[in-house]
């Protein structure tokens, strides 16, 4: 079963990372999931894949009533973001998926109905959490060509997919980033490869740059926090991605 | 709800040897189809060689035209099995994707039991399983049902190749290529038997 911690709690405004998953098969890449709650409703980013859903599920009950979960944020339509959809509607057929308008006619291949999907425009949207308002935050072609982030004002804590992670070995298990030199030699290889556009990741640096963020929670690996968000920020806008070595 | 449960997932492995089962005599079933298209065409060669054979192949001309209905027949027969099989390989394959998001809806459960809202999906599940089980037992009946009127009707195409093979040895002149004709109808016939019988013993049918 993942773990559960709360990364940031004002009331009842709480930030959950769902982590760590000791029973997860090696085979199977390793998600961070997050729920945001308030007022009583919760969202979850980056459900998760299909296989993992029993872990997520119990690990996120654990910690809030499923039940009051009003939707899913997908930052983008890989299967290790959001192939889970069917069981959590299965589960709650009322919940929400906000996803980039480029795939609402593709993810409902992994389930949902025609009410289900939220479009995001490719300039990005205000998503209201019982009166939080949450940011999606255009991060297009980080990695996917549809790809969203999601800030809170409030807690400064921006989801940020896969932009940030890292493919840690078992011994760095940690939640948080604690030597960022250490740390970032397991993320370079990952966004080479997979971030495609130099002029994008410069936008977004820009953009997020500009944002006043405490907490910077990837997909994979760990989260960044305090000083360490800058460091990331200036680490990727100086990175080459696009890079293949075939 | 555990008894409920223990019964989703006794019965997990049971689709996917269903599909392959069903795959298999859908494969058959298409050999079979071929095969009727082959007597039709070998019927009408028939009809055309006992009019040039004329009188001393009448005989022989009537049976050509029942076989040729009979692969007529056969061709329909063949088209309702294969639709009957195609709605089996969709409930199976509906019933397999079933299993699979029950089996984590199980391990949901174990993680996190007595969560009301989990529970009430697991019941509205087991609910649905037991209806797909119901409409596959229904379609495995229709399936053998099918099958049988098939096998009778070959039973009867045997007969009329065989009399074909008689009627042949009156053609006179004509008697060595009636006999050819027949001689081949005979042995389509006895394919398609096989592999009809083949298809009865299948173990597919030996669920409920």
């Amino acid at each position: 079963m993942k773990t559960t911690k709360t990364i940031f709690q004002d009331g009842n405004h709480k930030w959950v990372a769902i982590v760590r998953d000791p029973q997860k098969p090696n085979f199977i890449i390793d998600t961070n999931e997050y729920l945001v709650t308030h007022g009583g409703k919760g969202l979850v980013l980056d459900p998760g894949g299909v296989e993992i859903f029993p872990a997520v599920f119990s690990a996120l009950s654990a910690e809030f009533d499923p039940s009051a979960l009003t939707g899913v944020f997908a930052s983008h339509q890989d299967p290790d973001i959001c192939s889970s959809l069917a069981l959590w509607l299965e589960f709650n057929p009322g919940m929400r998926c906000y996803i980039s308008n480029l795939w609402v006619t593709f993810i409902p291949h992994f389930g949902g109905t025609a009410e289900t999907f939220i479009p995001i425009p490719d300039e990005g949207l205000d998503i209201s959490l019982e009166g939080l308002m949450l940011k999606a935050i255009p991060a297009h072609y980080l990695h996917s060509s549809g790809n969203f982030h999601l800030y809170d004002k409030v807690a400064k804590i921006l989801f940020s997919g896969d932009v940030g992670a890292a493919l840690l070995p078992a011994s760095m298990d940690g939640l948080f980033v604690e030597d960022f030199d250490a740390h970032i030699r397991h993320a370079e290889g990952f966004h080479k490869r997979w971030m495609g556009s130099n002029e994008a990741k410069r936008r977004w640096c820009e953009r997020v740059g500009q944002m006043d963020i405490d907490m910077l929670c990837p997909q994979h690996g760990a989260i960044y926090r305090g000083a360490d968000v800058e460091r990331f920020i200036n680490w990727f806008d100086q990175l080459q991605v696009g890079i293949v070595s075939a | 709800m555990t008894t409920a449960l223990t019964t989703m997932s006794a019965k997990k492995p049971q689709a996917g040897v269903d599909l392959l089962r069903i795959v298999r005599i859908n494969e058959q079933i298409k050999r079979v189809v071929g095969v009727s298209f082959k007597i039709n065409i070998m019927a009408l060669n028939a009809i055309f060689l006992a009019k040039r054979a004329g009188t001393a192949a009448r005989g022989f001309g009537v049976l050509s035209n029942e076989l040729r209905v009979f692969s007529q027949d056969l061709r329909t027969c063949m088209e309702s099995l294969t639709g009957l099989i195609h709605a089996c390989v969709n409930e199976v394959s509906v019933v397999l994707q079933d299993n699979r998001l029950a089996n984590l809806f199980d391990r949901a459960a174990e993680l996190a039991p007595q969560h009301p809202a989990l529970l009430a999906v697991l019941q509205r599940r087991s609910v649905e399983d037991e209806k797909h089980a119901l409409h596959l037992t229904k379609l495995r009946r229709q399936l053998k049902r099918a099958l049988e009127d098939a096998f009778q009707m070959v039973e009867l195409g045997g007969v009329l190749a065989k009399s074909a093979k008689i009627e042949a040895a009156y053609g006179q002149s004509f008697a060595a290529s009636l006999a050819q004709v027949s001689g081949e109808f005979d042995g389509v016939v006895e394919e398609i038997r096989g592999s009809l019988e083949s298809l009865r013993r299948s173990p597919f049918f030996a669920g409920n």
